[in-house]
């Protein structure tokens, strides 16, 4: 019981978090452009839908194992995921750039 | 926010011909150029893996064997996977931009890269280099 409540207030904060980097900082959205972000090492956290297709995932987190860049499997689905950045599309994977004002990048990646 | 693609890291192609082969990166392009605008590398791979070895071999049948047949290649960063392996060979005196210009140039440095897989195939260091990949 207790536990769930925990998830539903980090999973909040986590959406408030990205809300911030989307109106202050530099992020990108899809799969292309995540792993162009990771290639050329701009790319400071990677989060990713829990609909992704596995594979898609394992090679998600491998560049990002190389790049040694935190990934966070999101609360819910790219539809979530898609209206957690304000966009009326389904958004599987996006990387942040330049969190902005937000602290996501020190506070999210504890849980990986 | 480490870059990953530098020289000595073993990737592997994804597509065109050489799809599915290994191979190291020589140079990277991270910028790219004037005629090629997007981050690119220059690689050397193995066209044809040496087949297996075994202990029953005559010296004649392990040196036909041992036999790797390389390519020297410009490839997009988007066709390469990267792996967490590196293959430490010094191929950057034998292989450069200009060695792809013309086909005997080319030719040349395959035969270089060529003697230096072999010669590292040989020593039994980086075996999953020389195995291939099966898909």
């Amino acid at each position: 019981m207790v536990a769930a409540k925990k998830t539903k207030k980090t999973h909040e904060s986590i959406n408030n978090r990205l809300a911030l980097v989307m109106k202050s900082g530099k992020y990108t959205l899809g799969y292309k452009t995540v792993l162009k972000s990771l290639r050329n090492s701009k790319g400071k956290l990677i989060i990713i839908a829990n609909n992704c297709p596995p594979l898609r995932k394992s090679e998600i987190e491998y560049y990002a194992m190389l790049c040694k860049v935190g990934v966070h499997h999101y609360n819910g689905n790219n539809v979530d995921l898609g209206t957690a950045c304000g966009k009326y599309f389904r958004v599987c994977c996006l990387g942040i750039i330049n969190p902005g004002d937000s602290d996501i990048i020190n506070s999210v990646p504890g849980d990986h | 926010m480490v870059k990953f693609l530098k020289p000595n890291k073993a990737v592997i192609v994804l597509q065109g011909r050489y799809a599915g082969r290994k191979a190291v990166i020589v140079k990277s392009f991270d910028e790219g150029t004037r005629d090629r605008p997007y981050g690119h590398c220059l690689v050397a791979g193995i066209k044809k893996y040496p087949s297996k070895v075994i202990r029953k071999d005559s010296a004649k049948k392990t040196a036909k064997k041992s036999r790797v047949k390389c390519f020297v290649k410009l490839v997009n960063h988007q066709h390469l996977m990267p792996t967490r392996y590196t293959l430490d060979v010094d191929l950057k005196d034998v292989v450069s931009v200009d060695a792809l210009q013309t086909k005997d140039k080319k030719v040349a440095a395959c035969k270089a890269t060529k003697e230096r897989f072999e010669e590292r195939f040989k020593t039994g260091k980086n075996r999953w280099f020389f195995t291939k990949l099966r898909f």
